[in-house]
């Protein structure tokens, strides 16, 4: 069947004709467009399942005959250099298109009923398909600057998603800090292909690494260049994937809609940074110190996001750092050089945390009538609290989205956790440490959120809680129509000041109880229960609950791809074979087969720890724990017992770090952005004072000078300039005179 | 092929019929607005038709040529000629300046004098971009400075004497050095005076000499380009400016001088050039890291839209500078981007300044509200801006990129240092762009105005900017459209610099 690789290239453009339309209807004919927007979604749904039909099929073939297919087309022509463009499709990209089509299939049904009633459906719809298309295009692309093309359109597709209610200040800081946290990434990745560019002289993924290890066999190449190449293409995959250094976008990148963090920020685009880092992997495995690099990046990763998810209030947050921990896994099984495993959990975490954010946005949708359209309410796991009673669908599914973060088998992600972490044990012990507490940290915080948020009571009603400074402001309505007159204009100005002023909007403790607070929470909170009689929440419609289901499917199913059923070398598993041609391009002669004792030791432990995990988490949040209270760490542990002092010492440290985000944004907001903006003050001050300063100068001495002329000779009589003239005449004269005369 | 003065018709055709405006009867500005741009519209088709029908493209000489003998003492001819490299630009000032003519139509002051400047301004531009003779160049670039100078003066804002004076003194200080340079070049040598390009062309002068002359050029084309130092009348004159005037001055004044630089400076001076290419990278890239700092400094949003623009011409100078064939490509196809892109911009926040009355970038917000449309297109130019793939100022950028790292010229050091500080532009870009856009757009502001209901753009406004848009996104997905102008001249160019 060579037809379906050559129609292959139509893929990453199905998306596109919803984009345009939408578009050039919402530009040109807005009212009709308008009128018709429940019909959209139906086109992009359809489209983009065309697209999932094609990859199914190409990933059946890739299966049986594991072909890499190319094909090319001319860009630009020139003598010196010529651009191609063109589709690859080898395995890696097969899954990836399966992943990417399937998630975003389910996350466009979603997002019809999740978007329904917001102002910005038809632009929703417009930015989620073209995003489709760019991501689809980034995992079929065949060299390295296409990769760079659409490495960069799915960043705008992001920050365009993550401003999408660009009313509220914080999405529009948090859009922009994203935005130019990504293109620092993007700096990495431009220099890192130049680079290679000018070492290989391609930009072609087979003739590079061709190139490539030719010359570092022949010593050919300086090593320091090349490292420094390979580093900053690296640099690109860690903004895109939220590694350390880079990460902090991704917490605020929740700001954006939830169906986007769930398809964006949790399955595809973060997966990016991922792929990128697997697709070069041939390029890196050939420098040792790069390979390290990965991995060390990715065990710091890991750790960070897992500490910082500890203590978040809001649920989206702490999935999004959950999102991070993870993304530091799948890296640091690459840097171990171990291409399935790192695959096998992108698979199986995107089904995963993408069911996890479609569940948190079905949670949101029923308690936003309760609390208020504000992320700081209706996110907040504090007003939340015994949900299961009132939402039994998004419960059951959330519940089982969990236990496959938690790494609890038969589900999903326990497959692949346990096969990084075995990986891990082999490679540096350290790692394994750190790679196994932070399975524990894991299972502790997802089922932080997981009891917080469905067992206990609701907490709507204690009010006494403030989750936020600002939250009057959020009490507008998102697209500003119907005002609220009650609302003192001051304080709207005073907080949208505020929030202008710092670009990165950092969040300062927020534990008040002062009773100003109270008693405009009081204020607000009547509001909203007049508005809305309904004093419980509710389980969502149908189109949302569906895709739910689906993911759980796909969350209880996905693992056995990776699992052998058989015994031997010859029957290998599903994954293994799909795998097959990448493999051989990277270890020729290794062959993956599982020893059952060793992986059953392993799994038993790995288990355990999560096992471990879930019951401390039980101890602090479960229903034995008074929800009359606080819901602090902190206050939880008053009746634990004697060495309370020091315990609350410790805790309290910890819950400040992660809190606080590591203080890492804190670093950040300090030092590069004062500096930058002192930069910028300086220069402008240069360039003011100093460059334009001489011109204005001149000018100015200029006309001085012409005044003081004009006063020195007189108010233009013409015995004056005769008599100057005369006189310098004579002294000319003189001169001369004097000179002959010698 | 029948003989047809193509040329001369393209060149004199504006101003005369702009001069005709005068006579026109009294009947309210409508049509003199209509009589304009009927007349842009008409000399854009005839260009178009000329260009397609008598020019070929694989020919790198020079075509369309005319000859006349306008003063027979000093052997001053009215010469004119295109090639592939001035093509692109001569298409850009008929494209810019028909839809600035469009974008003028709340002008209702003086309206008469504003369209036939407009026009003067169109001839003297085609002129300058079309003229072989050294003189004719010479005078033609001076031929524009006065209707600048006069729509500056006439129709700016508040401190619009300041800035028109500024303008004047910096560039007719620059044309000083431009007309020295262009006397000792003609009169070096033989008896008579030669001022034609093509026995320019071949001519070669001593060391001193050459430098001193390119160095006099250099003067006169970064007053126009513009090249820091002498870059600060442009962020006043575009400050004050109405926005049709900035559309043209950013559109199409500032690539006169990298016009110039190329075709001057080195098709002429070719010894010269690469004494000082180094340091015209060196320029360029300081260039582009300075202004975009600068440019985040600015609180006037039409100022800091002004130094994004210095910033995007590092560019250019640093392609030119590279003296390669790919860098000399994308210096032409970062001219001809940045031309759209800029006009846009201006005509963009131009329009949104007017309508909410504020210039000072943090006293706006929340505008995106009443106005959606000028947000999405205010949002795709400044993604333009900030080079996003798919658009035309990435493909130029990179073609930069590609272009220095290729260039035999350098070493590798050099070339890493440099590389690394333009891609760090490349980090300051989205900063000062997409902070402008969010600072003017996103949020919510209660406005207390008076008469606080905004307009969304008309019609005739998204016109405007989805003409623009077309061009932007048509080089972005296929850059030959471009660069197939002007690849065999460019080759020919060079040549020069590979033979020794």
């Amino acid at each position: 069947m060579e037809h379906t690789y050559q129609y292959a290239w139509i893929i990453p453009f199905l998306p596109l004709p919803v984009t345009i339309s939408i578009g050039l209807g919402l530009l040109l004919v807005p009212t009709a467009t308008k009128n018709i927007r429940r019909m959209w979604a139906f086109p992009s749904v359809l489209l983009l399942s065309i697209a999932m039909f094609f990859s199914v099929n190409l990933s059946i073939q890739q299966i049986n005959g594991s072909l890499i297919y190319q094909y090319l087309w001319s860009w630009t022509i020139n003598n010196d250099f010529s651009l191609e463009f063109g589709y690859f499709i080898d395995p890696l990209t097969s899954i990836m298109l399966i992943l990417i089509t399937t998630v975003g299939i389910m996350v466009l049904i979603y997002s019809d009923n999740y978007m329904s009633h917001d102002q910005g459906y038809l632009r929703f719809f417009a930015y989620m398909s073209f995003s489709n298309a760019s991501m689809l295009g980034l995992v079929t692309s065949s060299n390295l600057i296409q990769i760079y093309i659409f490495w960069e359109l799915v960043g705008m597709c992001s920050y365009l998603l993550i401003g999408f209610w660009f009313t509220r200040p914080i999405a529009a800081s948090a859009c922009q800090k994203a935005f130019v946290t990504n293109r620092v990434g993007d700096f990495g990745l431009l220099l890192g292909i130049l680079g290679f560019y000018w070492i290989t002289g391609s930009f072609e993924f087979r003739d590079l690494f061709e190139t490539f290890n030719k010359l570092i066999h022949n010593n050919e190449v300086n090593f320091l260049f090349a490292t420094l190449c390979a580093f900053l293409l690296f640099l690109g995959a860690v903004a895109k994937s939220a590694q350390f250094p880079l990460h902090i976008w991704l917490p605020d990148a929740m700001e954006g809609p939830t169906p986007i963090s769930a398809l964006i920020h949790a399955a595809t685009m973060v997966a990016a940074g991922i792929f990128l880092v697997a697709r070069l992997l041939p390029l890196f495995t050939s420098i040792p110190y790069i390979m390290n690099l990965i991995s060390l990046i990715g065990v710091i990763t890991l750790l960070l996001g897992a500490t910082l998810a500890l203590a978040q209030r809001d649920i989206k947050r702490s999935l999004a750092y959950s999102t991070m921990s993870q993304l530091g896994y799948m890296m640091l099984a690459l840097g171990l050089g171990s291409y399935r495993a790192a695959l096998f959990h992108l698979i199986t975490h995107a089904y995963s945390k993408a069911l996890l954010f479609l569940g948190s946005g079905s949670i949101i949708h029923s308690m936003e009538p309760l609390v208020g359209y504000s992320p700081d309410k209706s996110q907040n796991m504090v007003f939340m609290g015994g949900l299961t009673r009132y939402v039994p669908i998004t419960r059951t599914t959330f519940l089982l989205g969990t236990l496959s973060l938690c790494g609890i088998p038969p589900l999903a992600c326990f497959w692949s956790k346990d096969e990084i972490l075995s990986e891990s044990w082999l490679y540096s012990p350290i790692f394994a440490v750190i790679a196994c507490f932070t399975a524990g940290l894991t299972a502790f915080y997802m089922f932080r959120v997981y009891l917080l948020t469905f067992e206990g009571y609701l907490h709507v009603n204690f009010q006494n809680y403030s989750g936020a400074q600002n939250n009057s402001f959020y009490s507008i309505s998102l697209w500003g129509k119907e005002v609220p007159k009650a609302i003192n204009k001051n304080l709207l100005f005073s907080t949208t000041m505020n929030n202008n002023e710092s670009v990165y909007f950092f969040p300062k403790n927020t534990y008040q109880f002062d009773g100003n607070v109270k008693n405009q929470m009081r204020y607000f909170t009547t509001r909203f229960l007049k508005k809305y009689t309904s004093m419980y929440p509710h389980e969502s419609d149908n189109t949302m609950l569906f895709p739910l289901l689906i993911l759980v499917v796909f969350t209880l199913f996905v693992g056995f791809i990776g699992i052998a059923f058989g015994q031997g070398e010859t029957d290998l598993d599903l994954l293994s074979k799909w795998l097959a041609p990448s493999k051989n391009l990277l270890h020729p002669n290794s062959d993956y087969s599982i020893d059952w004792y060793e992986f059953l030791t392993n799994a038993s432990f790995s288990v355990s720890i999560a096992f471990f995990g879930i019951f401390v988490a039980s101890i602090f949040y479960g229903s034995a724990y008074s929800s009359f209270k606080n819901l602090d760490l902190i206050n939880s542990f008053i009746k634990i017992g004697p060495k309370r002092t020091f315990l609350d010492k410790i805790v309290n440290i910890i819950y400040n770090w992660s809190y606080n985000r590591g203080y890492i944004d804190f670093f950040y907001t300090r030092v590069v952005i004062r500096s930058i903006r002192g930069l910028a003050k300086l220069t402008h001050f240069f360039d003011r004072c100093i460059i334009d300063g001489i011109t204005n100068s001149v000018g100015v001495i200029s006309f001085f000078a012409g005044e003081v002329i004009k006063y020195l000779v007189g108010g233009g009589r013409i015995s004056s300039y005769l008599f100057l003239y005369l006189s310098f005449v004579l002294i000319f004269l003189l001169i001369c005179f004097l000179f002959l005369s010698l | 092929m029948s003989y047809f003065p193509w040329l001369t018709i393209i060149v004199v055709f504006p101003i005369f019929a702009g001069s005709s405006i005068f006579f026109l009867p009294h009947r309210g500005n409508k049509v003199v607005r209509w009589y304009t741009i009927g007349i842009c519209l008409l000399e854009l088709l005839i260009t178009t038709y000329a260009f397609c029908y008598h020019f070929q493209l694989d020919d790198p000489l020079i075509q369309l040529e005319e000859d006349f003998k306008w003063i027979n003492i000093f052997d001053f001819h009215w010469r004119l000629g295109i090639d592939g490299l001035s093509i692109g630009p001569i298409l850009l000032t008929g494209f810019i300046t028909t839809l600035a003519t469009l974008a003028a139509w709340p002008v209702t002051r003086d309206s008469r004098l504003f369209h036939f400047l407009m026009l003067a301004m169109y001839s003297g531009q085609i002129g300058s971009f079309s003229s072989r003779d050294l003189l004719l160049f010479f005078i033609m670039w001076e031929l524009e400075l006065i209707p600048v100078y006069l729509l500056l003066s006439m129709w700016g804002g508040k401190k619009r004497l300041y800035s028109a004076t500024k303008f004047i003194l910096y560039t007719a200080g620059g044309s000083i050095f431009l007309l020295i340079g262009v006397l000792g070049m003609g009169l070096y040598g033989s008896n008579e005076p030669t001022l034609n390009f093509e026995t320019l062309a071949n001519q070669s002068y001593p060391v001193a000499l050459e430098i001193i002359l390119y160095f006099g050029f250099l003067i006169a084309y970064a007053v126009k380009s513009p090249i820091i130092p002498l870059h600060t009348w442009l962020p006043d004159t575009h400050g004050e400016a109405h926005y049709s005037t900035c559309m043209l001055l950013a559109g199409i004044l500032l690539k006169m001088g990298a016009y110039g630089l190329i075709r001057i400076n080195m098709e002429f001076l070719s010894h010269a050039h690469s004494i000082f290419s180094p340091w015209l990278v060196i320029v360029g890239t300081i260039q582009i890291i300075y202004a975009a700092s600068t440019s985040l400094g600015q609180r006037n949003l039409k100022k800091r839209i002004a130094y994004s623009s210095i910033s995007h011409m590092g560019f250019t100078i640093i392609g030119i500078g590279s003296i390669t064939n790919t860098g000399l490509n994308g210096a032409i196809l970062q001219l001809l981007s940045h031309g759209f892109i800029g006009a846009a911009l201006f005509f963009l926040g131009g329009t949104s300044c007017d309508r909410i009355r504020l210039v000072y970038l943090d006293e706006m917000g929340g505008i995106s509200i009443p106005m959606p449309k000028i947000f999405t297109m205010f949002s795709s130019f400044s993604m333009a801006s900030l080079a996003l793939p798919g658009m035309s100022g990435f493909v130029a950028e990179s073609v930069v990129f590609f272009g220095i790292i290729t260039s035999p010229k350098y070493l590798l050091i050099p070339k890493i240092l440099i590389t690394f500080v333009m891609a760090i532009g490349m980090i300051l870009t989205p900063i000062y762009s997409l902070s402008m856009s969010r600072q003017m757009f996103y949020g919510y502001k209660l406005f207390n105005l008076p008469n606080s209901f905004f307009v969304d753009s008309g019609p005739r406004e998204l016109f405007i900017s989805i003409c623009i848009f077309f061009p932007v996104i048509a080089i972005g997905l296929y850059p030959d459209l471009v660069i197939s102008l002007s690849v065999d001249k460019v080759q020919a160019i060079l040549s020069n610099y590979y033979d020794r």
